[in-house]
């Protein structure tokens, strides 16, 4: 089994990569570029699992070196599992980037990352309808600290694939609200 | 009054109204679509950057892309 870390840039998969790894990480270099991407190993029920944290990418329409080799690995690894990092702050742009993702076809776990920066800002995001919506586990995180990093080990198996359009139906029936 | 994102002035606050075809997509992924309010935040000199406020959250644009935005301003 493989999972991906995967995220917008700059919302913390290196930090969640180095708590799920413990930091054992090899550094590697993608053939034909620049961009490094680290990979790593965690134990989950027993089983050596690959981990790979991806470069940052608003989207899978690549616009730079860093977002194709992003797109790249993203592609090359069909079968894997993806950890979907999102800044809480930044949400929406985040959840973008999730839900092109879910509609590539990839189980997707995500994790609502630097939790307590969006809670200082006063912006709370209900969780449970979230996941409701999309189908896929959802867990709150603080990286750096560690907090929320069990529930989303414990979470990844639950990663399912998910059809876009059931997600479209529900959001239509939730009405337009922000 | 419509106006170009490039031509708000510092603080200015505003309503995107249409975004030019094919950058749609590539504004899409950093959280700016039609509909989505913004503040002016900072102009680069020199034809650099400007930066405007979504949310709580910067984002960065070239002039180039300001300049295909266009964006209703509050009076």
């Amino acid at each position: 089994m493989r999972i991906l870390i995967m995220g917008n840039p700059n919302v913390g998969k290196s930090a969640v990569f180095n708590r799920l790894t413990g930091a054992k990480v090899i550094e590697s270099n993608y053939p034909g570029t620049t961009v490094d991407y680290t990979k790593g190993y965690m134990r989950l029920k027993g089983k050596d699992v690959e981990l790979i944290d991806v470069p940052g990418t608003f989207s899978l329409e690549p616009k730079d070196k860093a977002e194709e080799v992003a797109v790249k690995m993203l592609k090359e690894n069909k079968d894997s599992i993806i950890i979907c990092v999102i800044d809480s702050v930044k949400l929406e742009r985040g959840l973008y980037l999730a839900l092109e993702i879910i509609e590539e076809g990839y189980p997707v776990v995500i994790a609502l990352n630097m939790w307590d920066i969006a809670k200082n800002k006063n912006i709370w995001i209900d969780v449970e309808k979230l996941e409701n919506i999309l189908g896929v586990p959802v867990v709150p995180t603080i990286a750096v600290s560690g907090e929320g990093m069990k529930e989303l080990v414990s979470r990844i198996e639950k990663a399912s694939q998910v059809d876009i359009e059931k997600i479209v139906e529900k959001v239509e029936v939730g009405g337009g609200e922000e | 009054m419509r106006k170009k994102l490039s031509e708000m002035d510092y603080g200015e606050e505003g309503t995107v109204k249409s975004i030019e075809g094919n950058l749609r997509n590539k504004v899409a992924g950093m959280g700016i679509r039609v509909g989505r309010k913004l503040k002016m935040a900072t102009k680069q000199p020199i034809k650099g950057p400007v930066v405007v406020t979504v949310d709580q959250y910067s984002i960065s644009l070239g002039l180039g892309i300001a300049d295909k935005i266009i964006v209703e301003v509050e009076e």
